[in-house]
């Protein structure tokens, strides 16, 4: 399974059928008429033919490997849940703060200091984005 | 003359002071946000895209066409000092790169800038002259014609951004497909909403780039652990004049390869540089030292870059199709602020139209007053570690992101694009078409529909009116060939071991 090509085609194929599995609860109407469902499966279909091109494609060249880690990406995404999150239930001070705390994870070196000034200059911008320009941050 | 009392009546409005500060604050910002390692033109003007809100529509506007060629110059900054390439200035870090090892960085930033303003104003020329024109021709165009433009412009931007057409052509229906999401027009029936109530109205345009260009972006920065060492050199910016006359004949050429490139479905600054650049290495007088720091190679791909940025407005104002995907942020920031970009918004929106185009020559100005002597404050952006930089870029993709509905579930949604985009980076899928397809797959279906609707269910309508019918056969072509070459290559391929077995 580790070749890139084959998975980028199975991925395009997967995408295609959600999509098209799901256009098919939509009325179709007819062409003079078209309903709702009838675009998507057509784009959707046009889409599966690509796909399963690429599967072809994939099965007959080289196997190319993945370079995936899912660290970094891990982290980031965390951090930004985290962020929603917390703005959410608590401040968006409390989000900020979390967010570079816990992306920072992902950088080459970790410092507490460095952090704690990072989130300090990044809400002062916060502040000032919410009186100059009008934005509504929920930052308390 | 029409032209001449268009362009003042243009000026007029581009240099009252509110419309020349926002005009400036854009190139800054542009350039500042462009010079950030990760973050091309399309990061750039969606991360800034809701600092444009509380403007009023034509400073809202001309601010927005600035962030867009300051990011460009700032692109081709950082590739000329430290060979960061965007995929916008791709072609830059060839002999600008070179020239700055050679201990000429000012000579080729200098190049660059003068360059990217010849190029700048060829190009307003041909803008000013060409869209009215092209608007009349688009009244011509019935629902089958834009369809099948639209889908030629598939076929041109998978074909020129990805260099594989199914890749880039599966990008564009995925664009397609996510469009489809929310309520449609037509019927008022929710597709794809899965119950949540934040998908009703679609999926923001602002959280798909931020998560495909910014957060998927700035992973696989952290991914190659790159540290780039910060540019020390001296800057010298100007030029003898033996060295300015290479320039300009360099940079004509490249204007107008440019300018002509920009207009094309697909066409666009990447692939104007490479021509431009092909071109000055057929015709130039000094083509034996281009690709060894050149000036030329800098003056042709710059001055194209430019013209191709400006013309590629053309399409977006005249007709209402964007041609490739910062056109179709463009577009969306355009209907955003109430704007229809169309045949009808010369004429009617006459003010914001040529005051657009004016403020294009401002902007260059401003690229070339405030930009070029002060590019080496510029470069101590790139003294920020990346480890400080990119928490920071985060913040900026959250708080751009939840302002444009105040709402913390886009934050989620932009944070969901940014795992679906570090997958098509890591698939080796490049996002650009994506973007496009978002952009006009509402537009394509409403069309499509329309079309059938007055053909009566019959698919005919596609071939048999001219202008469709020639785009059609267009595409055909196009894919036809590629499929030639597709074939002739596995041919080669298969010959190859053949022969040394």
């Amino acid at each position: 399974m580790n070749n890139r090509n084959l998975v980028k085609g199975l991925f395009l194929v997967a995408i295609s059928l959600a999509f098209g599995l799901g256009s098919l609860r939509y009325p179709f109407g007819s062409f003079a008429r078209a309903g709702p469902g009838l675009f998507p499966l057509l784009v959707s279909s046009l889409l599966f033919l690509v796909g399963t091109a690429l599967v072809v494609r994939a099965l007959l060249s080289e196997r190319i490997p993945i370079a995936f880690n899912p660290r970094n990406i891990a982290l980031i995404l965390t951090s930004l849940i985290g962020f929603a999150l917390i703005s959410e239930r608590l401040n968006m001070i409390a989000g900020i703060v979390f967010m570079v705390f816990c992306a920072a994870f992902a950088g080459t070196s970790y410092s507490i200091l460095r952090n704690l000034k990072i989130a300090g200059v990044l809400l002062v911008v916060a502040f000032a984005f919410q009186k100059f320009l009008g934005l509504q941050l929920p930052l308390y | 003359m029409d032209i001449l009392h268009n362009l003042a009546f243009g000026f007029e409005h581009a240099l009252t002071l509110h419309n020349l500060m926002f005009c400036a604050l854009g190139c800054v910002v542009g350039t500042l946000v462009g010079l950030l390692p990760g973050l091309g033109p399309l990061a750039t003007i969606s991360l800034l895209l809701p600092l444009t809100y509380s403007i009023p529509v034509s400073g809202a506007l001309i601010m927005l066409a600035g962030i867009y060629y300051g990011a460009q110059y700032g692109d081709s900054v950082s590739a000329i000092t430290m060979r960061i390439p965007h995929a916008s200035s791709i072609v830059a870090c060839i002999d600008g790169y070179q020239l700055t090892l050679k201990g000429r960085t000012g000579l080729a930033l200098f190049t660059a800038g003068v360059s990217s303003f010849i190029g700048g104003t060829v190009a307003i020329v041909v803008l000013a002259a060409l869209a009215p024109a092209l608007g009349e021709v688009a009244l011509l165009f019935g629902p089958a014609d834009y369809c099948a433009l639209m889908m030629l412009g598939f076929v041109c931007v998978s074909f020129v951004t990805t260099g594989s057409l199914l890749s880039g052509l599966a990008m564009c229906l995925v664009g397609v497909l996510l469009g489809q999401i929310g309520t449609d027009v037509n019927s008022g029936m929710q597709r794809y909403t899965l119950g949540l109530p934040f998908l009703v109205d679609g999926i923001g345009l602002v959280s798909i780039a931020l998560g495909c260009f910014g957060i998927a972006e700035i992973t696989k920065n952290l991914d190659s652990h790159e540290d780039r060492s910060p540019f020390k050199g001296k800057i010298h910016l100007i030029p003898t004049w033996a060295e300015f006359k290479r320039i300009i004949p360099s940079a004509l050429r490249g204007s107008v390869v440019g300018s002509f490139l920009g207009i094309l479905p697909g066409g666009g600054p990447v692939i104007a540089q490479f021509a431009a650049y092909a071109f000055d290495k057929k015709v130039s007088k000094y083509k034996h030292e281009i690709g060894s720091g050149a000036i030329e190679g800098v003056a042709g791909q710059a001055a194209a870059d430019e013209a191709a940025a400006r013309t590629s407005f053309i399409p977006l104002m005249s007709i209402g199709i964007p041609e490739n995907a910062v056109m179709a942020l463009m577009m969306a920031a355009f209907i955003i602020k109430g704007i229809q970009p169309g045949p009808n918004m010369i004429a009617g929106h006459p003010d914001l139209f040529w005051g657009l185009v004016a403020s294009m020559w401002v902007g260059n100005c401003f690229l070339l007053i405030l930009n070029v002597p002060m590019v080496r404050y510029w470069l101590s952006v790139f003294k920020i570690p990346y480890n400080v930089l990119f928490p920071a870029i985060l913040f900026f993709i959250c708080i751009g992101t939840y302002s444009v509905n105040n709402s913390l579930e886009d934050v989620l949604v932009t944070t969901g694009f940014g795992l679906v985009g570090y997958l098509f980076s890591r698939l080796d899928l490049d996002p650009p078409p994506l973007i496009l397809g978002f952009i006009l797959g509402p537009m394509l279906e409403e069309n499509f529909r329309r079309a059938l609707l007055l053909s009566r269910g019959s698919f005919g309508i596609f071939v048999t009116r001219p202008i469709s019918g020639t785009l059609i056969a267009l595409i055909g072509i196009l894919i036809a060939w590629q499929i030639a070459v597709f074939f002739l290559q596995s041919q080669k391929a298969r010959a190859v071991p053949e022969r040394s077995a």
